[in-house]
């Protein structure tokens, strides 16, 4: 698959060039965190979502994912495992999970959780375009959690890997770590700030049109405000399956927009739903097997 | 490795690098305190102090369902607010555009809001269009010299006040102190109904004459009949130019229904006959192909035929050849077609072919791909038909069907006229043989209601002839009762000495002239493969289809090759069929006869006169017919030739234009050798008075007189109607989700976002223009605000197609009113008041437009979409495979009949010439396409589809490259024959150059090169302003990339258009040659 030496060297650089955090004071400000996630009853949801809309078959994949999602919900945390599976014939390299989790998650300007890398082979007339959105891998052995210094990174019991944002010092260990480049550092950048400079107050409606951009993400549940260069501005961003969706019964934002319906999402420990079906073909892949991580995202070929 | 424009995302450098343009900074929201409400999630998930979320996911609360409109696909969206401000777009679970099937229309809203339907990175991106910083607030006038953009904002009043009264409008600009602009008022002329009325018809008689003297003679009849009115006329000795109204000309980008009854309103309260769309820069010819080939025989006549087309019944075919069709990335398009597509690709349901001379994503999931040179697709498909022909792979008992009856017997819903006879006269076909003029049957007199006078008249009725084993069978297409089916293939000799071919017969002569290899050849492509792919399309019955888009339209010859792909379609039959050709099918919201008759216009005067754009009518039949060629081309078969639309006025033909209105529209960015639009706007004599409506300083409007603010697609109404691809019946309505941009001005005496519909109220007051006010649409009911016609709209929606009110939609319950009341807590009275709401629909009427407006419209159940094997809504009509219509019509710039039938053409100039001397030296044929993150001139001002492509780059196949000595990267500029500076002239002495970088490329057949569409921007927040005396920056980033529509050809002959396809009006966007000369890179 294609994560070349380069890439991550060029990942490294970017970062290296960037904006400098001292690491040593944060990290003794912040401390060592110990994450323990709440699990147990408290973390069952019994959602109502689709109660109301009986299934048919033929539907939608997104609602047979959407109704997979609500069973596993009901139960606790640690029995769920979110697995992801992209079917790369039919994803069409559209990009609208790129832009929706943009838009979902507030991403700033250089950060990207789900770009979608398009590879040109072949010679005309006989050519291949292959497309491969390239999330989080959620690694059963993630590569970025040991190299941590403050354990702002760990693996839940449900397979995502998070970061809390407060514990993060940005110093970006991380994003070297990970072999397949798939975090990227907040450098507190705004994709409006310098639009229409000088119209601010003029006729012209300037800055002030842009409400948008000072809304606080809704990543984990949590609302992250970044004014004032705070969390999670400075710090190492990744997916993280849109968890605060999951929470409310619905799909990742990658997951509801496919167009192609190329992305799958699910329980594995489901042996019913769709993703269990799916990650037990002949064709099924994961990328960088040999690193030994483990990831939680398949593709299909 | 060589790469595509999406290069950007090899590595994440690309965000990056898009990051680094940009710095940092935060804005407040303007949209009062938050209402933030906590969802108690976050402690679930994460561990901390920290707050929860106060987004508030799915609260039905916060949500409006609505239409996108960030291309013209218009997919159902669901917008979730925070605080009011749209901060997520997801698709409309409700709409067949997002979800297949999508949600029954009865799933309560409530059920409904966890559902999220697919939609494309424009859509996700569409708030920030919304929410661009460049967008205007209030009118804008010019205060330098055009294209200078500098402006300085006025009241709205005074806007309405000057346009309308005209005088020394602009005297404080250097150069015109003294240019005095004529008005509205001035050129308002004729505004009595019953003399334009009169007048109209003496039009009519001198049109109809054929004789010259006799011609004449009525010219002379009407100076003398109406003596006392001449002076209203634009020239009194062509009467047939129609009134001084008509200098103002009302044109538009894109415009949909709703908007486009306010829109079209005003032009016909103004009294002139000059409204004219865009159509032919998208797919003119497509459309207008597709209206010859459903003309209608009607009274004697051919008539009706409906500016639409056809597209495959995606979700259930079992083969589709696309041809110049990029559904993944464009062409109406990316969710609702993709969905329907992929996974039928992955089980094996559907096998697909792609005729391109560019590899798209499309091609990447197709079983053969056809690298045919642009401008052959006539030949790919004559190869294709001579295959059939030879072969004996056609439908038979389909082309058998010669009327109604046979189809019905037959089980078909549609019939064609290939078995019909014409006559051959010189070798030439032309009519269509009348049996009642051969003596096979006497003529029947028969009653028709006329269009216009809606009186009934008595006609002749004739009949065709087919023959039935060999004899001459008069035939009544309509005729649902008495089968008749002709022989298929006829050439024969009548009784009476009249040599005669069927009309298939003439098209199978058309594809023998040349062998499937000779004609493989033309199109460069292997003849094995046509072979495969015809062998393909003859092999699922009524399961295959060819699918295209704007591919093969947008050329000289683009109504041919429109035609000759159609003709495929008509040998396979699949009209009508599952899995065949469909069409678009929408609920009407003109409500006439049913609930509220929105087209109602009382007091309005019938306009006349030759369009400026000369359309729907034969020159030869005018007072300026002058031999030929005609100074431009006449359009008799097609409408909205947006490349006629300036350059005809800037020759002032056929007359001089006095005012512009242009909407929504970016002529001289969008069209191919758009450039030379721009000159004649800057130009004062030929057009003194240019008013634009946009949401920001575009790359059109910024040469405009008059900006009047537009509230964007999330601040307004419209009905965006359907593409032929949704089998089922639907009408997406676009409604207000956020607070409007622009400012409230005052319009009636109500307050009114400053928009589209204000300045036309705004006009409508001042001049007391009719078909507005208290009675607008008839006594006591107004048209004073948007919601007067926008709500009667939505109303019509809910009542339904049954005149007895019997497909009304249910009432919305308590819960949700609530819900949508909620939703609008933030829109200002101007826009919302629910009391006003009630008051314009009445209380009966409320609580369904709220179940509707809770659903983003109105579908129809997947189900129902089908019956069967068969369409549920078909198109059930006769096909015009041989077209008598278009066989009488005549190039305006040859003096030579048109074609009837499918046939070969190459690209020419208006001269009828094949541009040779053009190419001498530019050997490379320079094409364009779509990606998935643009759509023309409007999505560059959402950043965050800049990441995914910051620029465009040129692509070039790496033969040429290393022939031509470029490396990837390097930076080429653009140059043809007729741009030999490759710069755009933008006007007040600015240029930009034609440069890109190159992007080496497997992906486009040698000798053809490509440049995506949406980049290189001058304006749109790419280019400086001086508003008030404030200089406001463009965007850098907006100004990246090339966009190369300088280069394509402008017309010898025509001198200030780009070619055109003289038959179907599209504009040749695919036939220039050009070179690419390498750049110094700039320091």
């Amino acid at each position: 698959m294609p994560m070349t030496r380069r890439e991550v060297i060029q990942s490294g650089i970017a970062v290296g060039a960037g904006v400098a955090v001292s690491g040593a004071a944060i990290v003794s400000a912040r401390g060592k965190q110990d994450h323990a996630d709440a699990s147990g009853p408290s973390t069952v949801r019994n959602l109502d979502t689709l109660k109301n809309i009986p299934a048919k078959p033929g539907e939608d994949p997104l609602m047979r994912m959407q109704r997979d999602l609500v069973k596993a919900m009901a139960k606790p945390m640690e029995q769920r495992h979110w697995v992801m599976v992209i079917d790369q014939r039919k994803c069409v390299g559209c990009h609208a999970c790129t832009v929706s989790c943009i838009a979902e998650n507030h991403l700033p300007p250089g950060v990207v959780y789900r770009p979608v890398v398009i590879e040109e082979s072949g010679s005309f007339p006989n050519i291949k375009l292959e497309f491969t959105p390239r999330p989080c891998m959620q690694c059963d052995q993630p590569p970025c959690v040991p190299v941590c210094p403050v354990s702002a990174t760990w693996k839940r019991a449900d397979g995502i890997v998070a970061v809390d944002y407060d514990a993060c010092i940005g110093c970006r260990y991380c994003l070297t770590a990970c072999p397949y480049g798939a975090r990227t550092s907040d450098f507190g950048e705004d994709y409006q700030a310098k639009a229409a400079i000088g119209a601010d107050g003029q006729a012209v409606a300037g800055a002030q049109a842009t409400p948008n951009e000072g809304k606080p993400s809704p990543e984990y549940g949590k609302s992250w405000d970044r004014k004032g260069h705070a969390s999670p501005a400075g710090n190492a961003r990744k997916c993280h399956f849109c968890l605060h969706k999951l929470e409310n019964g619905q799909l990742p934002a990658c997951t509801s927009t496919c167009i192609g319906r190329a992305t799958y999402f699910g329980d594995s420990n489901d042996p019913d739903s769709l993703v269990s079906e799916l990650i037990t073909k002949h064709n099924v892949q994961t990328l960088l097997p040999h690193k030994g991580t483990r990831p939680r995202v398949y593709y299909i070929v | 490795m060589s790469n595509d424009n999406d290069q950007a995302l090899k590595t994440r450098r690309g965000f990056l690098a898009g990051g680094a343009l940009l710095g940092t900074g935060l804005f407040a929201s303007i949209l009062g305190a938050s209402e933030d409400r906590q969802v108690a999630t976050g402690a679930a998930i994460l561990d901390t102090t920290r707050p929860d979320s106060p987004d508030p996911r799915v609260d039905g609360g916060n949500v409006i369902l609505t239409a996108c409109l960030q291309c013209n696909t218009g997919c159902g969206i669901k917008c979730r607010m925070q605080d009011g401000v749209v901060t997520k777009i997801d698709g409309n679970p409700y709409a067949p555009w997002t979800l297949l099937p999508h949600l029954p229309y009865a799933t309560k809203a409530a059920d409904a809001l966890p559902v999220d339907g697919g939609i494309c990175p424009k859509g996700q991106a569409g708030l920030q269009s919304a929410y661009d910083p460049y967008r205007i607030r209030k009118v804008l006038k010019r205060a330098g010299r055009r294209g200078e953009n500098k402006w300085v904002s006025i009241p709205f009043t005074q806007a309405i006040q000057e346009i309308s009264d005209g005088g020394k409008l602009f005297a404080d600009v250097p150069g015109e102190a003294d240019r005095v602009v004529q008005g509205l008022k001035s050129l308002m002329t004729l505004t009595d109904g019953k003399l334009a009325k009169a007048m109209a018809g003496a039009v009519k008689k001198i049109w109809d004459e054929k004789d010259k003297a006799k011609k004449a003679a009525l010219v002379a009849a009407f100076k003398s009949e109406f003596a006392a009115h001449l002076d209203k006329l634009i020239d009194p000795d062509h009467p047939d130019l129609g009134p001084k109204n008509n200098q103002i000309v009302v044109n538009w980008g894109r415009l949909k229904d709703g908007r486009g009854d306010f829109y079209k309103r005003f032009a016909a309260a103004l009294g002139t006959t000059n409204a004219h769309g865009h159509t032919t820069v998208c797919q003119g010819s497509l459309y207008f192909t597709c209206k010859a080939i459903s003309e209608q025989y009607i009274g004697g006549k051919f008539s009706d035929g409906q500016k639409f087309y056809w597209q495959a019944d995606t979700e259930n075919s079992a083969f589709i050849l696309f041809v110049g069709a990029n559904l993944f990335e464009a062409n109406y398009g990316p969710p609702n077609r993709t969905v329907r597509l992929t996974g039928n690709l992955v089980s094996g349901k559907t096998r697909i072919a792609v005729a391109d001379p560019r590899f798209s994503k499309l091609a990447s999931k197709a079983w053969k791909w056809l690298p045919l040179k642009p401008g052959t697709d006539t030949a790919v498909a004559m190869a294709i038909m001579r295959w059939m022909f030879d072969e004996k792979r056609i439908d038979a008992k389909f082309l058998g069907c010669a009327n109604k009856a046979a189809a019905k017997a037959a089980g078909e819903d549609s019939w064609s006229n290939a078995t019909w006879l014409v006559a051959i006269k010189d070798g030439r076909p032309g009519k269509l043989v009348r049996a009642a003029d051969i003596g096979l049957i006497a003529a029947e007199k028969r009653k028709v209601v006329d269009k216009e006078t809606k009186e009934e008249k008595e006609y002749d009725e004739k009949f065709f002839v087919v023959m039935v084993g060999g004899k001459p069978t008069a035939v009544d297409p309509n005729d649902d009762k008495a089968a008749v089916t002709g022989d298929l293939f006829v050439d024969a000799t009548l009784a009476d000495g009249t040599k005669v071919k069927s009309g298939l017969q003439i098209l199978r002569d058309n594809a023998s002239e040349r062998s499937v290899a000779e004609w493989a050849a033309i199109a460069d492509v292997k003849a094995d493969d046509v072979i495969a792919v015809a062998r393909e399309l003859t092999s699922h019955g009524k399961q295959a289809a060819v699918d295209i888009h704007r591919g093969p339209a947008q050329h000289t010859n683009g109504f041919y090759n429109v035609l000759s792909w159609m003709s495929i379609n008509m040998l396979l039959g699949n009209f009508d069929a599952k899995g065949g050709m469909i069409k678009a099918t929408t609920y009407d919201t003109g409500g006439k006869g049913k609930w509220f008759d929105l087209k109602a216009h009382p007091g309005k005067v019938a306009s006349f006169g030759v369009s400026s754009i000369r359309h729907g009518v034969d020159y030869e039949k005018t007072t300026l017919f002058s031999g030929y060629p005609a100074k431009r081309n006449w359009y008799p078969l097609s409408s909205d030739m947006y490349q006629e639309v300036i350059p005809s006025i800037g020759d002032a033909y056929p007359y001089p234009c006095k005012v512009l209105f242009t909407y929504m529209g970016a002529p001289t960015y969008a069209l191919p050798a758009g450039h030379t639009n721009i000159e004649i706007l800057c130009d004062l004599e030929k057009v003194p008075l240019y008013v634009a409506n946009d949401i920001l300083v575009g790359s059109s409007s910024m040469y405009a007189d008059y900006i009047f603010p537009d509230t964007s697609f999330l601040e307004r109404w419209e009905f965006q109607g359907s593409h032929p691809s949704i089998p089922n019946r639907v009408q997406p309505v676009r409604q207000p989700v956020i607070p409007p941009i622009p400012e409230d001005v005052t319009v009636f005496g109500q307050a009114h976002p400053a928009n589209l519909e204000a300045m036309i109220l705004g006009f409508a007051e001042y001049l007391k223009l009719p078909g507005f006010g208290d009675h607008g649409f008839a006594e006591g009911k107004p048209l004073k605000h948007q919601d007067d016609l926008m709500l009667r709209g939505v109303g019509n929606l809910a009542f339904g197609e049954k005149a007895d009110g019997s497909a009304s939609l249910p009432d919305a319950d308590e819960a949700e009113i609530g819900m949508f009341l909620q939703a609008r807590r933030f829109l200002p009275k101007s826009v919302f008041d629910p009391e006003r709401w009630k008051a314009t629909v009445g209380a009966a009427m409320w609580p369904k437009l709220v179940y509707l407006l809770n659903r983003g419209g109105r579908f129809e159940d997947h189900e129902k979409g089908h019956k069967g094997e068969r369409h549920a809504h078909p198109y059930a009509a006769l096909l015009n495979l041989y077209q008598e219509k278009t066989a009488g019509t005549i190039h305006s710039g040859t003096g030579k009949p048109n074609p009837g039938v499918a046939t070969w053409l190459p690209v020419r100039g208006y001269d009828g010439k094949e541009p040779e001397a053009l190419r001498q030296g530019h050997d490379l044929a320079l094409v364009t396409h779509r990606t998935i993150t643009q759509t023309k001139s409007r999505t560059i001002a959402d950043p965050w589809l800049s990441p995914v492509m910051p620029d465009n780059g040129i692509l070039v196949h790496p033969d040429d490259a290393a022939r031509l000595g470029l490396a990837a990267g390097q930076l080429v500029k653009v140059v043809s024959a007729t741009n030999p500076g490759g710069e755009w002239p933008l006007g007040a002495g600015r240029t930009k150059a034609m440069v890109g970088r190159v992007v080496t490329t497997q992906t486009v057949r040698p000798g053809v090169i490509s440049f995506a569409l949406g980049f290189g921007h001058w304006s749109t927040g790419a280019g400086d302003l001086v508003v008030d005396g404030h200089l406001i920056k463009g965007e850098p980033r907006r100004q990246a990339g090339v966009h190369a529509n300088a280069a394509m050809w402008i017309d010898p002959a025509l001198k200030n258009t780009c070619m055109v396809d003289p038959v179907g009006g599209s504009v040749s966007f695919y036939d220039t040659q050009v070179k690419l000369v390498p750049v110094a890179l700039a320091t």
